[in-house]
Formats: C-alpha cells, sequence, structure tokens
C-alpha cells in the first residue's frame, strides 16, 4: 500500500435530522392495516347479537339469533354435508398435490419444469369461469356427459353430489397442496435421499420412508388450509349443489340473506360469525403446525443438488397421468367455455358448428354485460395499486423496522387468507352501514366492492413480497443507517428498488384475484355496481350461459395474458411464494 | 479522532443476559479489539455501539459526543452517530455500482457534486479500487466487496470505524493479507477502531488492546502479549491460543513466586495476580505449550521446573513437533523444533511462563 496523505479527513456536515419521524408513519400503516382487516369484523359480531338489523332504529342486546341458527335443521345439515364436502375435498388435494409435488421436484419426470409451472394454472385461473367450463362439459346436463351417455353408454361421474363437487374442489385446490409440498422439497436436503439410496432402498421405498415423513408438515399445514377453503367455498355449491338442493353453509347463508322470504340479517350474521370461528380455528391450528415445521427444516440444504429418483418404466405413464390433470383442471374447462360462448347452445343433440353465433360476445358490448366489464378493470387496476402500496409498506414496517407492534402486521395480513370470502363480504356491509357518509359513499359505488376484493386478496400480495423481502440481508439496511441515511431513505433507496420484482409480481396477482374474485361481492352488489364475477353468477343462474361463458372468457384471456407477461419478465418461479400460505 | 467510552452496558435477550456490565476505553487513534467465541456478547456490544441494539443500561460516547445515556434518556439514532461500520456479509448494495455505494452516504450529507467525486476517487485510491468504481458489485470478488465495503465506510470521514468480523468470508491466504493491509490502513488514518472477531490470531495480530469476553462478560483487557502471556483467567488462557493447565495446591510463597505442588514435584510460578494467594489452597497454573522445553533424557537442564516425562505421542507440524508428555498423572503439551530421541524426556517449565488463573 502506498502510504497516501491520511485521507479522506476533513469533518464534514452530520446527516440532518428527518423532519418526519418513521414512528408516526408505523403508527400510521399499522392502523390501516389493522382497520383494514379486522374493522369489518366489529359490526359483523356486534350485529349478530341484536334482535333486529343495525339499519333499524333501536334495538337490544340478544342471543336470539344464535338460537335461530343454532336450532335449525336446515344448518345442521348443511354443516354435515360442508364436513363431508370439505374432508374429501382435502384429502384428495392433498394426496395428489404431494404426489406431483414429489414427481416434480425429485424424479426424472419427463417435461417436470414445464408441468411445474402449469400445475399451478387450476388455481390461478378465474374460479367462476373454470366451474361453468367443468358444468358445460361435466355436469349432469354437460356436453361430455351426454354425449358418452348417447353413444358409449357410459355414466360419468355425477358432479352435483357432494364427492362429485368436491372432485371439482379438490382440482382447484391442488395446487395449494403442491406449492406447500414444493417449498418443503426445495429446503430439505435431497443428501438426505441420497444416503437412503446409498444405504440400499430402491426408489419407491425411498419416496416412503424418507420423502414423505419429511413432507409431513408440509402436509398438515395444507390440509388445514385446504379444509378452511372448501369450508367456505361458495362458487361449485352453489352453481351444482343448489340445483340438486344439496346446501352448504356458505349457501345456505347466501339462501338465507338474498332469497328469504322475510330477510333475517342478525340470524345470518350469527352463522357467519360461527363459520369465522370454525376458520380462525383452524388458522390458529396452522400456525402451530407452522411453527413445528421448523424441527423439520434440515440444515444446509440450500442449494444443494437435486438428484433424481429414476422412475424407470413408469416415466410416461406418470406424465400422461399429470397431464391428464392439465386436461381435467384447465384444458376441459377452458375449452368448454370457448365452445359455449361461441354457439346459441351447447348440447349433444346437435353438432356444435350447426349453432354457431357471434351474440354471446356481441352482448358484452352493452348493458349490464358492459358496465360489469368496466367496473372489473377499474376496481382491478385501482385495487391492485393500491394493495401493492399498502402492503409493500405494511411489509416494510413488519420486517424492516423497529416499531413495536411489528410482530402482529404477518399475521393481520395473512387473516383473510383463512377467512371466508362471504364473511368478509357480510361484515363490509355492516361496516359501511354504520360508517355514516363515508361508508353510504363506498355502498353505493364500486369502491365498497374494491375495497372488500383488496382486503379479501391481499394475503396474496404479502405472500409474495415476504420470501423476497427475507432475502435481502438486514446488513443491506444496517450499512445504510451507519452511513446517516434515515429509515424511510434506507427503505426508498436500499429496499425498495431490491424488492422491485417482488411488488410487480405482487401487483400482477393482485390484478388478476381482484378481477377475478366474486364471493365477497354478492352482499355488496346494487344494481350499476355489478362486477364480472356477481354478473356471471347471476345471469348463470337466470340461464344466460352463453353470455356467461364469454365474461368469463375475457377473464381466462386477461389472467393468461398477464401471467404470461409477468412470468416472462420474472422468474414464475417466485409465485410459488405462494406456498407458505 | 475522539476516545470511545463504554461503561456498565447491560443487555438481556428474553431471559438471558446478552452483556453484563460490559466497560472498556478506546484510546484516540487505536485498534480496539472485542474477541470471544459465538454468542459471547462481543457482537452486542459493536451492534449497540453503531445504535442497532440498545441496551437496558450503560452508556456509551465518543468524546463528548454522548450516543447512549440510560442515566440521562440519551440514545441517538444510528444514522445520527457518524461512525463507519463494515459488516461480515460487507453489506454493498447489490443495486448500486461501486461509485454510487460510496455517492450515497455523501449525497445523505448534501456535498457538492464535485466533492462527491474527489472524495470517492481518492477513497477507492486509498483502497486500491481505483479502476472498479463503475462495477456492481456482482463483478467483485470477495476481496474487492471487502475493499469498497471498507471504502464506503471510510469515505465520510467517521469519527470511528467498527469492524464486526470482516475477514470470516475470505479464504485463509486472502485473510492473511486483508488484515495487514486493514492493520496498515487503519494506522496511517489513525481512525478509532473497534474491531469483532473470534479468531485470536487476527485479534493478536492486528490489535493495539484486546478485551476477551464471555457469556456477556469481559473477562480481560490488555495490549495482546500480556492476554496471551498472562491470561487472567481459565477461560482467557484456553480461548487464546494453546495451554497447558495444571492443577496444585500451593505449598510455599516467596515474595512475587509460589512454589506450587503438583503431585509430588514442586513447580515455581513466577506470575501471581495481585491477591497472593495462601498457603494450601488449591490453584491452577497456565504454561503455554511453546514456552515448555524438551531435551533429552539425562541433558541435565538447568534451573528449576526441570523433570523427568514420559513421551505419549508425537507429531509433526512442519515447523516443529507436538509432544504429548506424561509427567506423573499430569498431561503436558509441549512443542520442541527438533525431535527429540527416547521414551522419556527432559521438561523445563519456566517459572517466568507460568502464570496462575482463577
Amino acid at each position: 500500500m502506498t502510504t497516501v496523505a491520511p485521507e479522506p479527513a476533513g469533518a464534514i456536515r452530520r446527516p440532518r435530522r428527518p423532519i418526519v419521524r418513521a414512528g408516526g408513519f408505523h403508527w400510521a400503516v399499522w392502523a390501516f392495516v389493522v382497520v383494514s382487516v379486522l374493522g369489518p369484523f366489529v359490526p359483523l359480531i356486534y350485529s349478530s347479537f341484536r334482535d333486529r338489523p343495525l339499519y333499524e332504529a333501536g334495538g337490544a342486546f340478544t342471543l336470539e339469533p344464535y338460537r335461530h341458527v343454532l336450532g335449525d335443521s336446515a344448518f345442521w345439515h348443511a354443516a354435515l354435508n360442508t364436513l363431508q364436502y370439505a374432508a374429501f375435498t382435502t384429502v384428495l388435494a392433498v394426496v395428489f398435490g404431494a404426489i406431483v409435488a414429489i414427481l416434480v421436484m425429485r424424479t426424472d419426470l419427463p417435461g417436470r419444469r414445464a408441468f411445474g409451472a402449469l400445475v399451478l394454472l387450476p388455481l390461478l385461473l378465474p374460479a367462476l369461469g373454470i366451474i361453468v367450463g367443468w358444468i358445460e362439459i361435466w355436469g349432469p346436463g354437460g356436453y361430455l356427459t351426454g354425449w358418452l351417455r348417447e353413444h358409449l353408454h357410459v355414466k360419468t361421474l355425477p358432479l352435483d353430489t357432494i364427492f362429485g363437487m368436491s372432485v371439482v374442489e379438490a382440482v382447484r385446490l391442488l395446487p395449494v397442496a403442491y406449492l406447500t409440498c414444493r417449498a418443503a422439497l426445495a429446503r430439505a436436503d435431497s443428501s438426505l435421499e441420497d444416503a437412503a439410496r446409498s444405504a440400499g432402498a430402491g426408489p419407491l421405498r425411498v419416496v416412503r420412508s424418507i420423502t414423505v415423513p419429511m413432507l409431513r408438515p408440509a402436509l398438515l399445514n395444507s390440509a388445514t388450509l385446504i379444509f378452511t377453503l372448501a369450508l367456505a367455498s361458495l362458487g361449485i355449491p352453489l352453481l351444482l349443489g343448489t340445483p340438486n338442493n344439496i346446501q352448504m353453509i356458505s349457501t345456505y347463508l347466501y339462501n338465507n340473506w338474498t332469497n328469504a322470504s322475510s330477510p333475517d340479517p342478525p340470524f345470518v350474521s350469527a352463522g357467519a360469525v360461527l363459520l369465522l370461528l370454525v376458520a380462525t380455528a383452524m388458522l390458529v391450528l396452522r400456525n402451530r403446525l407452522l411453527g413445528a415445521e421448523e424441527r423439520f427444516v434440515s440444515v444446509g440444504g440450500r442449494g444443494a443438488r437435486q438428484a433424481l429418483l429414476p422412475l424407470g418404466l413408469w416415466r410416461w405413464p406418470l406424465a400422461i397421468a399429470v397431464s391428464l390433470y392439465l386436461i381435467f383442471g384447465v384444458v376441459i374447462p377452458v375449452l368448454g367455455l370457448a365452445l359455449t360462448s361461441i354457439v346459441s347452445v351447447l348440447t349433444p343433440l346437435l353438432p356444435p358448428w350447426e349453432l354457431l353465433t357471434w351474440s354471446n360476445w356481441t352482448a358484452l358490448k352493452e348493458g349490464e354485460f358492459r358496465t360489469a366489464i368496466e367496473n372489473s378493470a377499474i376496481i382491478s387496476l385501482v385495487g391492485a395499486v393500491l394493495t401493492t402500496i399498502v402492503v409493500t409498506l405494511a411489509t416494510l414496517v413488519a420486517h424492516r423496522s423497529r416499531f413495536r407492534l411489528r410482530r402482529t402486521l404477518p399475521f393481520v395480513m395473512l387473516y383473510p387468507r383463512a377467512t371466508p370470502g362471504i364473511i368478509i363480504g357480510i361484515g363490509f356491509f355492516w361496516a359501511y352501514l354504520v360508517t355514516g357518509a363515508a361508508g353510504d359513499w363506498l355502498r353505493g359505488s364500486i369502491w365498497g366492492i374494491m375495497v372488500a376484493f383488496c382486503v379479501r386478496n391481499l394475503p396474496f400480495a404479502y405472500i409474495v413480497m415476504y420470501p423476497t423481502m427475507a432475502r435481502i440481508g438486514e446488513e443491506l439496511d444496517r450499512a445504510a443507517r451507519s452511513v446517516g441515511a434515515s429509515w424511510w431513505r434506507t427503505s426508498r433507496s436500499i429496499v425498495l428498488p431490491l424488492l422491485r420484482p417482488a411488488i410487480f409480481i405482487s401487483f400482477s396477482i393482485m390484478f388478476i384475484e381482484i378481477l377475478n374474485d366474486y364471493d365477497p361481492a354478492v352482499f355488496l352488489v346494487k344494481p350499476g355496481t355489478d362486477v364480472m364475477g356477481t354478473t356471471m353468477l347471476s345471469q348463470f343462474q337466470q340461464g344466460f350461459v352463453g353470455q356467461v361463458a364469454a365474461l368469463a372468457m375475457v377473464q381466462v384471456a386477461v389472467t393468461a395474458v398477464v401471467l404470461a407477461v409477468s412470468s416472462r419478465l420474472f422468474k414464475i418461479g417466485a409465485l410459488g411464494g405462494r406456498s407458505d400460505a | 479522532m475522539p476516545e470511545i467510552h463504554v461503561e456498565g452496558l447491560v443487555k438481556q435477550f428474553d431471559e438471558n443476559t446478552a452483556l453484563d456490565d460490559v466497560s472498556f476505553k478506546v484510546p484516540d487513534g487505536k485498534l480496539f479489539t472485542l474477541l470471544g467465541p459465538s454468542g459471547c456478547g462481543k457482537s452486542t456490544t459493536l451492534l449497540s455501539i453503531a445504535g442497532f441494539h440498545t441496551p437496558e443500561r450503560g452508556r456509551i460516547a465518543a468524546g463528548d459526543d454522548v450516543f447512549y445515556d440510560s442515566a440521562r434518556g440519551i440514545n441517538v439514532a444510528a444514522e445520527q452517530r457518524n461512525l463507519g461500520i463494515v459488516f461480515q456479509s460487507y453489506a454493498v448494495w447489490p443495486h448500486m455500482t461501486v461509485y454510487e455505494n460510496l455517492a450515497f452516504p455523501l449525497k445523505i450529507r448534501r456535498l457538492k457534486r464535485k466533492e462527491i467525486r474527489e472524495r470517492i476517487t481518492r477513497t477507492l485510491e486509498l483502497v486500491e479500487m481505483g479502476d472498479y468504481a463503475r462495477r456492481y458489485p456482482h463483478q467483485l470478488s470477495g476481496g474487492q466487496q471487502q475493499r469498497v465495503a471498507l471504502a464506503r465506510a471510510l469515505v465520510y470521514s467517521p469519527s470511528m470505524l467498527l469492524l464486526d468480523e470482516p475477514f470470516s468470508n475470505l479464504d485463509a491466504k486472502l485473510r492473511e493479507r486483508a488484515r495487514s493491509w486493514v492493520k496498515e490502513l487503519q494506522h496511517t488514518l489513525g481512525l478509532t477502531t473497534i474491531f469483532v472477531t473470534h479468531d485470536q490470531d487476527e485479534a493478536l495480530s492486528m490489535s493495539d488492546s484486546i478485551a476477551v469476553m464471555d457469556r456477556g462478560v469481559v473477562q480481560q483487557i490488555g495490549v495482546p502479549e500480556e492476554i496471551y502471556r498472562h491470561p487472567a483467567n481459565r477461560f482467557v488462557a484456553e480461548f487464546v491460543g494453546r495451554v497447558n493447565l495444571i492443577e496444585g495446591i500451593v505449598s510455599s510463597v516467596d515474595g512475587t513466586s509460589v512454589l506450587v505442588d503438583i503431585g509430588g514435584a514442586g513447580l515455581k510460578v513466577d506470575t501471581v495476580p495481585s491477591t497472593t494467594p495462601t498457603t494450601s489452597t488449591p490453584v491452577t497454573v497456565a504454561v503455554r505449550p511453546e514456552a515448555v522445553t524438551v531435551a533429552p533424557n539425562g541433558a541435565r537442564p538447568n534451573g528449576p521446573n526441570a523433570f523427568e516425562a514420559r513421551v505419549h505421542a508425537v507429531s509433526f507440524l512442519g515447523d516443529h513437533y507436538e509432544y504429548e508428555l506424561e509427567l506423573g498423572r499430569l498431561t503436558l503439551a509441549a512443542q520442541s523444533r527438533a525431535r527429540v530421541p527416547g521414551a522419556t524426556v527432559e521438561v523445563r517449565i519456566p517459572p517466568e511462563a507460568c502464570s496462575l488463573v482463577s
């Protein structure tokens, strides 16, 4: 080293103290998130203990709503159905999701990379549209159902039974189990499996004795989440179950709210509170399991070479089996929608090309369809921007500050994931009702629906954001603080630029989720504030299947474009962040 | 450059006491090292000085500049302390070029563009990275990133420099070079520096003085030679280099030296703590293996503390031989440059190399 003069010397001005203290900002972000997420539950719970709806003057404390629900045999019947439905769905989705994860992560399955990404599609595509597609092809009056019965005298699995519905639900929710298991397998050191093979175990034995036991926490974790999601699912029970007189808790609440001759909101609130209790209990259980999962994380496994278990003769049969899942989960419903949208009626009795028409598509250009598309576009765009901003700030406060209550934020942000959409809808209905002029304005406009959608889907933004945030080493922040940057300057100049890919993906995911969501809105829509989801639901029930299919195709197309763009710009693997949900 | 005063730091993590009454003073322009095993509280101390941990009690000041004082309720934010820190991971911001990394602290201090450029050029030359200003961190090796991290910590003329295990991610060869280089740079700039490490070689070779820490308590503070040759206690003796610990009972005290009975034989010890032990108390004697001399049997070494020992094992370590000896019931490690033949040897333990430790 050359002996230069003892430079740099000469004291320079110290950094100035920031004008605005970060503390106040942390409080503001925390309060905003907590009030948005937990706020709606206060009036919901309150209304369930009143003897008349909140919009009527007077009223007193009573347990009558709960007595009413618990004394209703229809409620218990629906509860029993729901339990069976959720149990079937959970078993199917978890077992097959885990198998797909093992095949993709640990074997030499042909096309495993492509499968790894495509398997996510059933979860990302618009739920309501996919259900409609299934019904049109495979439902009781579906095209393929009828065709097979006429020509081959084959009886297909009836979808309008509890088991049939749970198969559809399981196809949709399988990716949840897949993602959780995939994340667990990516974390686990594959040399554990290599060691078993060196010890003389065959591939199947390795999977049975090493891989599956390692996955146990992931299996339990995804099972509780899938169970909770199935418990509160509205679309499938409403479109498939209700016509066949099978009631679930969600449809029981929905039908009592919309169709009953004497609407009795306090008792629906009471039912919603009971469902919320169950969902919350499942969330608490899951947090316990997640704690247990830490113990199973093998040390030093990161970046380890993923060794492959050879499938041998089973390579191609298993690849075909996974393809079949994609055919059932994606190709059939999307084809069904596409076909339904361009014919006047889809029936096995007549060949579709004799019934071709563009009228379903031209109908979208006017009236309520046009309004719904416009409304959906606006709230998806604005909602995705707002949610991404709020979640980015909240994630910064939660993981990059010394704010006293920061540790509560992740729980609050993940809570809506375990909360049934219909309960969020009812909650916001009451919340808008009791908050005066601002509430009235939200209630009468599309923004009220947007807020409910944003809160409901906010966990996705956080789940995408968090892993990236966790990978940004804390010493990078500390280095910035030590050279004189304030909390806000550090966030702006260091953390946010490094977070940019996650921010973009979170925006795309929020855009898709808000565009395709429907169930929180069913309690909030008014004439003129319909969004695509609610329009599809009401039009389908009135029998306008062709237009509904065209509308669903719009959702499918937009979803596909957004996914393609974001996976091209950033690795789609980042969507795997959803796994930790 | 100011003196750094750390007084009576106490910090709890949950139930565990991370820092227990940690106090030391770093004189102007000196390099002070916090040495200890992981979890001893050295990094917690450093991060408390930097402002990333808040202790429960104590006082931290640089000259008249009080950073933290629990009694007066002072706790200056990390970004207001104006000190430079180099982290174990270097923490060079990956989305900024080397130049931008160095410009960031200067922009915060609202320097003029010209002055920013001058300072960066000067500092990069100082760390011999002048040609790398436009590179991104991922285009640099570990050693280069470390230089950038150091340059970034120096570019705004901080009042002190903190180094948190900066060499632990370098490979052995590079580490030695970086060590002497950093020491030289620190000396040239005359920057008061606190250095955290778990590596005793690093601590001994670089420091003006060392504080050895264990379980949140400062065990001994002293210059490297003192720490090595006269460890205050068992922990320091064992942590800083290899040591023979010999248990015995004081048989007589004579001014500044004591005679310790080690199972029949007498061992003369010259280095005694200020509170001289009384006769017939049990004590531990520490002596470094390289201080023990080994000679062929019958060579009849002169002076006290000469014993006959049986050779249990010998290993060759390149520049010396390592002996494992049996001295009655005792086992004793010794080093010798030459191979001493025979199953029994003569050993001598110089009294001045022996210390009584608590």
